[in-house]
């Protein structure tokens, strides 16, 4: 019982937090739907509220070509009042779609598959955070706020992810095929959490054979995408809006700059290169699911954390929401932290590159007296500051492992030769 | 990178770990020093065009001979209407504008700040470019009163004049518009506001007439009768921003080189180009960046990338209201010339003779390593908080040992070489730090909105009890904190630590948008990296404290204050004004950057660690 009012007062402090800031600072909300590092074309709010608007008056939401989220949100924010009139529908959604998202963080915290997996347990299990804090460190965290603040429809997606992972814990993997589906239906690039998600629900999967277990997810997968797709086409009335929300995804053709690294890339690039390297960006992207569902295959859990960090880093629109979704990830593995080596480099890179990110952005967009190249330097910094932790929280996870093959190496120091 | 970031050089070498704060002192020492080598000749450059459209001086000035009398004629005018109210000159001067053959137009704007009102309403006329599309338009503005409330009486006189002279003349490309406005601090912001269309409240009326976007703007600002010797350059934007270098460059080169006028600037009247005066321009022009206000009506042009500058004439000499015209006239067709917007020169340097300067990547090393300082002791603290204790007698005996064995190890392709010593890191308690410093950083909030949101009138009291407060509550925080949470040695290095970090990355950020503030804080912040608890030494304690405490934000405003003169309630009232109108955002820096910093600092001095080993054996 105690836990549970913990609980209670740790998600009332988180949305009291959240809504203050929505309520005390009225610019605030507007001020960050505009910032570049929040909202991207394919998750900006003020882009839903154009669809949004479309939509209402009869008029295709893709007309126009600003909105390229997914058909089923309309007719979720349809029925709430104009956000313009009564904003405070439009915050009560966004708090309660961080709360479910915290809800389903704990239940992941407390299944405890990221210290001991079907497959492996690792050697520090007894060291933990309690679910309680790793949802502290997701609800409190600046990131999780600025975006919740924000509104980018991003959070729909993070929150899909994760209750797609607390449901492949707790065993139910239909369950969690379908919101896995549904976040990729969203943002299209989750669908490549898919193997080590369907490796999560194999390793908690009853009796059947394993082929008839992967048919099944198969068919599920299949049957969810094709359901949420025709839902879409009878709201819509047409295909188009394919080729506006995957399509945006894949080709990019919106170069709004962001935090992440393709945008500058694809500027400076010859038009006759564009398609190449589209092609290659992407290899890219998707290359790291193979080789790490594979090499950790006694992780899977890792291996979704792992991507999501990569993820922020090289998808093609990224935003502080999906590093956040890292972050909220991150704690889980709180048992290898002694093990990594650039915790305080990494830390403070982030955090150099929130703070000039801004800055930077300012002198080009607004002061004039720099460029381009400023927002992108940070980015890069940005960029490389994520890395380093995805690496280091990686090489974490490898030590511990090999820890369990080679005792007698404990605590020793390893050197690249 | 590697070695260094996680520490374990550090850990390895004790001498090694002793070293970050003697590099730390280093660092600010050269930044320092780096600032006061800038004036010398091989470190600054001496200034030129970089935009050749601007073609300075190369015109022939027609404004001369009839168009005196016509300057005599609208003198007397403006003359005539010295403390008129402000519709009453406003109906006139639309006359004169009328007259000349201009489109009028007029904006009240109402502003309240510091429970004060602040009411006028602009007048502005528009000559259509014969030869332009009306996408682009120069501004010549005239205040009615300048930044010491003077009567600018030869300047709005001159303004009319240049604006029934330039009517004449068919060669313009660009649209010029002729502001007058009632004042020199609200007036030209509600305008400019409006002309961008981001005015705040409705009390600011939007503009009826417009134009194209606006290329550059110059303030006149002559308020005597008599004729003037040279001319003084005010640059400053608001926040530190200044104007493209290109613009002060083309003003002194038609000034000095075309009509023999002295240029002068951040009030040095008799510079003589020496080592010593150039610092003391840098360190003015330094100063009046740092506190972010604006120095005349061009100030509040900058912010929307307009470029601007203040002409003020002054002394004694022989040169007219004429000369001053042709400056004008000769800067117009210079700006009419530019074929983009001013964009290809400097627009961060710090100017220290009118022919001198230095840019960006020259001066900002400086306030980079004062910066710097903070984080290496930041990641230092980090390093040392991880130390195991037991580790230090280790390392001590082993000292004169040779280095630690190393161990080969070989699986199949792998191989490494370990060294045999368990590398072991301390556990860092980080919620205590943590609540610490994000506390401090929210306490800033309040001064912040107090000094902003209290009337005029109660604004010194409130900055008296503010600072008495100031210098007894670190004491009592420090002591509850002892009370009730205890911390250890390692939990107070943490806290200095982050909030070091912190302090670190504020103002590195700052110094690429606001160098001179930047750099200013981190001087007066520097202390702070040196301080640490000191139990059971209460002189040395209080020595010190006396120190933090003259350093403190509010001691240095006052002492500011006490410096040039002030009075400390007209201050905090200017300060508020520019936090509402002029967008200022100098007290976010004090107040969210500094004051925090600087409370943690003090709230470390008084500090005390619990005793370790003796808790350990409690727990136990």
């Amino acid at each position: 019982m105690s836990i549970d009012r913990r609980k209670a007062a740790l998600f009332c402090t988180a949305a009291a937090v959240r809504l203050l800031l929505f309520t005390a600072f009225p610019g605030l909300p507007d001020l960050l739907t505009g910032r570049v590092e929040i909202s991207t074309p394919v998750t900006s709010f003020k882009r839903l509220q154009e669809g949004l608007f479309l939509y209402n008056h009869n008029v295709s939401p893709y007309d126009g070509g600003v909105y390229h989220q997914a058909p089923l949100l309309l007719p979720l924010f349809s029925l709430l009042p104009n956000s313009l009139d009564y904003p405070i529908f439009t915050y009560i959604i966004y708090i309660l779609v961080d709360l479910l998202s915290a809800d389903a963080l704990m239940k992941i915290a407390d299944s405890g598959e990221a210290r001991s997996s079907k497959l492996y347990t690792s050697p520090r299990k007894d060291k933990k955070w309690g679910s309680l804090e790793i949802a502290a460190a997701f609800l409190f965290n600046p990131f999780t706020i600025a975006t919740c603040i924000g509104r980018p429809t991003s959070v729909f997606t993070s929150c899909a992810i994760l209750h797609a992972v607390a449901k492949a814990v707790a065993g139910s993997s239909l369950t969690s095929i379908f919101a896995l589906t549904f976040a990729a239906y969203l943002s299209m690039y989750p669908i490549l959490l898919l193997p080590p998600l369907l490796l999560l629900c194999f390793d908690r999967r009853r009796s059947e054979s394993s082929i008839n277990f992967f048919l099944g997810c198969a068919s599920a997968v299949g049957g969810s995408t094709y359901a949420l797709l025709q839902m879409s086409y009878i709201i819509t009335g047409s295909w188009e809006f394919l080729s506006s929300t995957y399509g945006v995804h894949l080709l990019l053709p919106d170069l709004t700059p962001n935090v992440g690294l393709w945008w500058y890339f694809f500027i400076e690039m010859f038009d006759s290169f564009r398609n190449f390297f589209l092609g290659v960006f992407w290899l890219h992207l998707s290359s790291y699911v193979g080789g790490l569902t594979i090499r950790l295959r006694r992780q899977p859990l890792f291996v979704v954390t792992i991507l999501l960090g990569i993820f922020a880093i090289f998808k093609p629109y990224p935003s502080i929401s999906d590093t956040s979704l890292f972050l909220a990830m991150l704690p889980l593995y709180q048992h290898v932290f002694p093990l990594m080596r650039y915790t305080f480099l990494t830390t403070s890179t982030v955090l150099y590159a929130t703070l000039l990110g801004p800055a930077f952005y300012y002198l080009w967009v607004y002061a004039g007296s720099g460029n381009a190249n400023f927002f992108y330097a940070i980015t890069l910094v940005w960029s490389l500051g994520l890395s380093v932790l995805v690496g280091d929280i990686l090489f974490a996870v490898l030590r511990d492992e090999w820890e369990v093959e080679r005792p007698e190496m404990k605590g020793k120091e390893i050197r690249q030769i | 990178m590697a070695l260094l970031s996680s520490g374990v050089l550090l850990k390895r070498d004790p001498r090694l770990l002793k070293l970050p704060p003697y590099l730390s002192f280093l660092c600010i020492a050269v930044g320092i020093a780096w600032l006061l080598l800038l004036p010398l000749n091989d470190y600054s450059r001496r200034t030129y065009i970089s935009e050749n459209a601007l073609l300075p001086g190369q015109v022939h000035t027609y404004f001369a001979g009839s168009d005196q009398h016509v300057f005599r004629g609208f003198k007397h005018e403006v003359d005539a209407l010295e403390g008129k109210s402000n519709t009453e000159v406003n109906d006139k001067l639309e006359e004169f504008f009328k007259a000349a053959g201009l489109k009028v137009a007029r904006q009240k704007f109402e502003y309240k700040s510091a429970g004060e009102v602040y009411q006028g309403e602009n007048i502005y006329a528009i000559l259509h470019a014969p030869r332009g599309d009306a996408t682009e338009a120069i501004v010549l503005v005239g205040a009615w009163k300048n930044v010491e409330e003077e009567f600018n009486r030869s300047g709005v006189a001159l303004v009319l004049t240049l604006a029934r002279y330039f009517k004449r003349w068919s060669l313009w490309s660009k649209d010029i518009i002729f502001l007058v406005t009632p004042d020199s601090r609200a007036g030209p912001q509600a305008w400019v506001d409006a002309y961008h269309d981001t005015q705040s409240s409705p009390a600011i009326q939007p503009l009826p007439l417009k134009s194209g976007a606006l290329q550059g703007a110059v303030v006149i600002d002559y308020p005597f009768n008599h004729r003037f010797e040279s001319l003084h350059i005010v640059y400053d934007g608001i926040n530190g921003q200044l104007p493209n270098l290109d613009l002060f460059n083309t003003v002194v080169s038609i000034a000095s080189g075309q009509m023999g006028i002295g240029v002068t600037l951040q009030r040095m009247w008799n510079h003589k180009d020496d080592y010593k005066e150039r610092l003391q321009t840098m360190l003015r022009g330094m100063l009046k960046q740092g506190l972010g206000h604006a120095s005349g009506p061009h100030s509040s042009f900058i912010p929307y990338h307009v470029d601007a500058i203040t002409l003020q004439p002054y002394g004694e000499g022989w040169q007219d209201e004429m000369a001053m015209g042709r400056v004008i006239e000769s800067t117009f067709r210079s700006l009419n010339n530019l074929l983009e917007h001013l964009h290809q020169s400097f627009f961060f340097y710090l100017l220290m003779h009118s022919g001198r300067f230095v840019s960006i990547g020259t001066y900002l090393p400086s306030a980079m390593l004062v910066a710097i300082n903070f984080t290496i002791m930041a990641i230092y603290l980090w390093v040392k908080s991880g130390t195991p204790i037991s580790k230090s007698t280790k390392v001590a005996s082993t000292m004169g040992e040779k280095s630690t064995p190393l161990e080969l190890v070989k699986e199949g392709d792998a191989i490494a070489i370990l060294p045999e010593e368990i590398t072991g890191v301390r556990e860092r308690e980080l919620f205590l730090p943590l609540a610490v410093v994000a506390g401090t950083q929210f306490l800033g909030v309040l001064p912040l909105y107090i000094f902003n949101h209290t009337t005029h009138s109660m604004l010194s009291i409130v900055f008296g009890i503010f600072t008495i407060l100031n210098t007894v509550l670190p004491y009592f925080i420090s002591k509850s904190i002892i009370e009730y949470f205890g911390p250890t040695t390692q939990q107070y290095q943490l806290i200095k630590s982050f909030s070091l970090l912190l302090l670190g990355m504020f103002l590195s950020s700052l110094a690429t948008l606001n160098f001179s503030l930047a750099f200013l804080v981190g001087l007066f912040a520097a202390p702070l990296t040196y301080i640490q608890p000191l139990p059971g030494r209460p002189i040395l304690v209080t020595v010190l404290s006396l120190l933090i405490n003259v350093l403190a934000p509010t001691a240095v405003i006052l002492a500011g204050v006490f410096a040039w003169e002030l009075n400390l309630g007209e201050v905090l009232k200017e300060a508020a004004f520019g936090w509402d109108i002029w967008g200022m955002n100098t007290q976010v820096v004090v107040w969210c950057v500094w004051w925090p910093a600087w409370l943690v600092g003090n709230i470390l001095l008084y500090g005390k660690a619990r005793d370790e080993s003796s808790a350990t054996k409690a727990v136990k």
